[in-house]
């Protein structure tokens, strides 16, 4: 095992340095400098602030010096837009407002919409399942925005309004579990609602294969009950799907959800991106396109891992 | 002798855990009920239960009886899970006082409830609270509640200026050259840990220069040195020695900088220019304590420090995109809300009776909000957790009702107030002067441009994209400013839609119905609603018979594209640096061309002849005469076609007293307080 995870990873490395590569050649075609400086700036800020910035070095010193920086966890460059405060500064800060969010609302979908698919699959073809499907079908019709603008209105502004005392916050963040649910929980429930619906269906599909294998067959046929083959038997062959779904899934868990972030005023990761993109911040932009690509490449390896650990039949030789 | 009283914390939005006393009261009974009273402390106070038996392994004997025996192992597990999760997230911070003690203007001590003002502001936050680094109204906002400059503008009277950090105005002498400033008395930075023994101490005039010093140091990135370039006596040359010395010498001596005393200073500049004094009101150009920048270094634009009436306690009072929480400076200079007979008759109505002659500021505690989206501001405003707001453009039809622009009856009957701000803007289609088609002085390429500004309906833009709010006005100079047209229409202009005309001119430019005319290459920068308005004007130059070649960029690439002189016809919006005409006509001062502001590279050595007259000058009748006569010739000229000032829509809950909206500057927090 140990073995395949080294593999995996040195095999990832060059892959990590050309995607480096790539982010690095792609935020230079456009001069960050003068898009920071605005209206105002000369030419002669334009090049003081290019050399601060150590922008004016051959291409391939500043290709080193950031590897450099990602190899040591160095993440120590001043932030364009907020001085003095560094990228690490800037990334920390927004990680557990992010994680507050994407964590529970990953956990709870991944619970709700496997129960559902496992109920859709368990009643195949029944009043039940289509009805599940139509409102897996009608929720994944409607869009994010929507949810958001009629979630925050009617669940945190009218139910103020109808009950004279506020169940949910409309806007801002606080820290502390104690806070969680006033100003954490209707986020999260329209990030249920919202995944719910995609979520849903690919399960149901998965857990639909899954019932139309030889093997289940041969439970029945030995006896088994209906739960215990859905449990038992055809949830734990359809997590392979299930593994690959959730995994797909964690590298977004860093950068939050943008648009919810914005409209609940949390200050997580979505909305330090967008605003580092907003006013041109370039060592924020390329340490977090660095550090998401990084993530990404674990987390394709972690996959492979837990197929191995839930399926037998994975050989990692 | 001191009187006190204890009563209810005014609760604010951001506030969240204060204890009440007993004998409190609710004053603003509109205002939802307080955050900890809600049912999730309950929850709370459950899963901690929980989460405890979970962790030591007791009895779970008083668990609901929905929870079954043998699921209890599990909920134990996932809640101490939870627990443990959600406790890696911090605790709260608390930021609550149940009640101040404050002096009285009379000398008397008085406990009493905080005044805690909550404000939005429609951004992810300032970007940094050095004045020096700063260059956007957010940070402007932030940073003159904490900062002060040596002088203001006069808030509920007419717009000029006033001293605040000085003792009175400042002399000018040598035919407009010398300015010789006395501070005022009393005045001290606010206690730091950076000062000894963390008092702060007086201000004096080394500050003010070190502070303007600061904006020649390329190491502090200052984005504003164009405010100070070339107006003092070797600043200049000051600049450009200490950035090419291996260390900036803050000591070294500059020849238009002389200080007298600790209260006194003179400046001489290199040539009389009036807007120095608009210059020295900016936020960039305010003082700072040499202490704090130096203990805290590149940390200072996150720790600020200043004289100003509100002080940032701690650097976790601020987080981005969330909140900034100021309080009250005790130690703030004696600075008083005008007195009944200084402010207008008109404006009595906003104040609050008791507010004339108070010291300032009135509130205790200013919490702003930060809104990325219009929505939650304007759901919060509603819900009366923020005192004003803005108006988004979606709220526009609920809150006025379309055809008189006036607030909803609902509204007014729940005593909110509207107010219309207008900018200082000037929204224009520049054409780059030295374009061998749109550009040159000759007649025919005159006409053209004539024109073309006859063909562009303003009014339809303002009714199709702004509900008709803007106001729609010829030449560059805003409303309320000096050598701004009666009802904003000038006597000659070429404003249209006058089709008509527009072909007569064309004709007489050689394209007789257009025909011959090359395609017309129009940058602008996409984004809001950039590109249904370029949409629109396609449309009205179509009328007669213009093609446009569209170029929607950045904004950086389309400034890039307009500094090189590659735009031959472009559009953007210039605001106001300071409010004097002055700052817009310099846009078509001959010297300023591309790369510099005059990004129409406008060259009419009879207008400079006028601008470098006007430039000394302070405002009179005579000023405003060549105003106009200057605006005149660029209405004539059609170097730029417009224009157009935005308006923006203001709406205030009755509980705050003493606001009038303006975005000319923005220390008016002091002012504000809560109706009883």
């Amino acid at each position: 095992m140990w073995t395949f995870i080294f593999r995996r990873l040195v095999y990832n490395v060059p892959v990590y340095l050309a995607i480096l590569l790539f982010v690095m050649a792609a935020l230079r075609v456009s001069d960050p400098v003068p898009g920071f400086l605005g209206k105002n700036a000369s030419q002669e800020d334009y090049d003081a602030f290019r050399q601060k910035a150590g922008l004016d070095q051959p291409f391939l010193k500043q290709y080193v010096d950031f590897v450099k920086s990602i190899v040591t966890c160095d993440f120590s460059t001043e932030s364009w837009d907020r001085t003095g405060a560094t990228v690490q500064d800037r990334l920390t800060k927004c990680i557990l407002p992010t994680l507050s969010l994407t964590v529970p609302a990953l956990i709870i979908t991944s619970i709700v919409s496997v129960t559902i698919g496992l109920i859709s699959a368990y009643f195949r073809g029944g009043l039940i399942d289509r009805t599940l499907v139509f409102l897996a079908v009608l929720g994944m019709s409607v869009s994010f925005l929507v949810y958001i603008i009629l979630g925050q209105y009617f669940g945190a502004y009218m139910l103020t309004r109808a009950l004279g005392t506020p169940v949910f916050a409309i806007h801002g963040y606080r820290p502390g579990l104690e806070n969680w649910p006033f100003y954490m929980l209707l986020p999260v429930m329209i990030s249920v609602i919202v995944s719910m619906g995609y979520d849903t269906r690919f399960y149901r599909a998965a857990i639909v294969e899954e019932t139309g294998q030889d093997y289940i067959t041969t439970a029945r046929a030995k006896g088994a009950s209906g739960r215990k083959v859905l449990f038992v038997h055809v949830l734990r062959n359809a997590l392979i799907p299930i593994i690959t779904r959730i995994m797909i899934t964690l590298p977004f868990l860093i950068t939050g959800s943008v648009l919810l972030e914005s409209y609940f005023g949390i200050p997580g990761m979505g909305n330090e991106l967008i605003s580092a993109i907003n006013s041109k911040d370039f060592p924020i932009i390329q340490a977090f396109t660095a550090v998401f690509a990084g993530v990404f490449i674990l987390s394709n390896i972690l996959t492979d891992v837990c197929y191995a650990i839930v399926d037998p039949r994975v050989r990692l030789s | 002798m001191a009187a006190t009283c204890v009563a209810l914390v005014r609760r604010s939005p951001l506030t969240r855990k204060s204890a009440l006393t007993q004998n409190s009261k609710r004053r603003d009974n509109q205002r939802p009920q307080p955050l900890s009273t809600n049912r999730w402390t309950s929850l709370f106070e459950l899963l901690s239960v929980l989460a405890d038996r979970a962790m030591h392994g007791r009895s779970g004997a008083t668990l609901p009886t929905v929870v079954s025996h043998d699921s209890r192992f599990s909920v134990r597990v996932c809640v101490a899970s939870l627990v443990a999760f959600f406790l890696c997230v911090g605790c709260e911070k608390g930021t609550n006082v149940s009640v101040v003690t404050v002096s009285t203007s009379d000398g008397q001590t008085i406990t009493r409830e905080p005044i805690v003002l909550s404000l939005p502001m429609r951004t992810d936050g300032p970007k940094s609270m050095d004045p020096v680094r700063g260059s956007t109204t957010y940070d402007n906002r932030a940073c003159c509640q904490v900062y002060e400059t040596l002088v203001e503008y006069r808030y509920l009277g007419p717009l000029e200026l006033k001293p605040l950090l000085l003792a009175e105005m400042p002399e000018v002498v040598n035919h407009g050259t010398v300015y010789r400033f006395k501070l005022k008395e009393g005045v001290r930075f606010q206690d730091d840990p950076c000062f000894p023994g963390g008092r702060g101490r007086p201000l004096t005039s080394a500050d003010v220069f070190y502070s303007w010093k600061r904006m020649a140091d390329n190491d502090n990135s200052p984005k504003s040195w164009w405010l100070l370039k070339g107006a003092i006596k070797g600043f200049d040359s000051y600049r450009e020695e200490q950035n090419a010395a291996e260390t900036f010498d803050y000591d070294a001596e500059v020849a238009g900088m002389r200080i007298i005393n600790d209260r006194e200073f003179e400046v001489e500049l290199n040539q009389p220019v009036y807007r120095f004094m608009y210059v020295l009101a900016m936020f960039q150009l305010s003082i700072v304590p040499r202490e704090a920048v130096e203990t805290y270094q590149e940390r200072f634009g996150l720790h600020p420090v200043g004289t100003g009436p509100f002080q940032l306690r701690d650097e976790s009072d601020w987080e981005r995109a969330n909140y900034l929480i100021l309080h009250r400076n005790p130690d703030y200079h004696a600075c008083h809300f005008p007195l009944k007979e200084e402010v207008p008759e008109a404006l009595h109505g906003f104040c609050k009776e008791d507010s004339f002659g108070k010291r300032l500021p009135l509130a205790d505690r200013v919490e702003i909000s930060f809104f990325i989206q219009d929505q939650p501001m304007w759901l919060k405003f509603r819900s009366r957790e923020v005192l004003y707001s803005q108006v988004p453009a979606e709220s526009y039809p609920s809150a006025f009702i379309k055809r008189t622009g006036k607030l909803r009856d609902s509204y007014v009957a729940e005593g909110i107030v509207h107010h219309a701000v207008p900018l200082l803007d000037y929204i224009f289609f520049g054409f780059n002067m030295e374009d061998k088609l749109l550009g040159g002085d000759d007649d025919k390429n005159r006409y053209l441009r004539q024109a073309i500004s006859l063909a562009i309906d303003w009014d339809e833009r303002n009714a199709m994209f702004y509900n008709g709010n803007n106001i729609v006005y010829d030449g560059p100079i805003p409303p309320g400013l000096d050598g701004y047209p009666v009802n904003g229409r000038a006597p000659k202009n070429y404003r249209g839609p006058n089709i008509e005309k527009a072909n007569e001119l064309l004709a007489k430019a050689g394209y007789p119905g257009g025909k011959g005319l090359p395609e017309i290459d129009y940058y602008v920068s996409r984004g809001a609603n950039n590109e249904e308005q370029t949409e629109l004007l396609t449309r009205q130059l179509a009328k007669i018979h213009l093609a446009m070649n569209l170029h929607l960029v950045d904004f950086s690439t389309l400034i890039n594209a307009i500094t090189k002189k590659k735009a031959p016809m472009f559009s953007f919006a210039w605001g106001s640096d300071y409010p004097d005409g002055e700052n817009n006509l310099a846009l078509f001062y001959g010297p300023n061309r591309s790369p510099g502001s005059n990004h129409f590279n406008y060259q009419n050595p009879e207008f400079d002849d006028l601008y470098e007259q006007i430039r000394g000058m302070a405002p009179s009748p005579e000023r405003t005469k060549i105003y106009q006569q200057m605006r005149d010739m660029v209405i004539e000229d059609v170097p730029a076609i417009g224009s157009m000032a935005r308006t923006r829509n203001y709406v205030v809950n009755p509980q705050l007293r003493n606001f009038l909206p303006t975005e000319n500057f923005y220390n008016w927090v002091k002012y504000l307080d809560l109706a009883e």
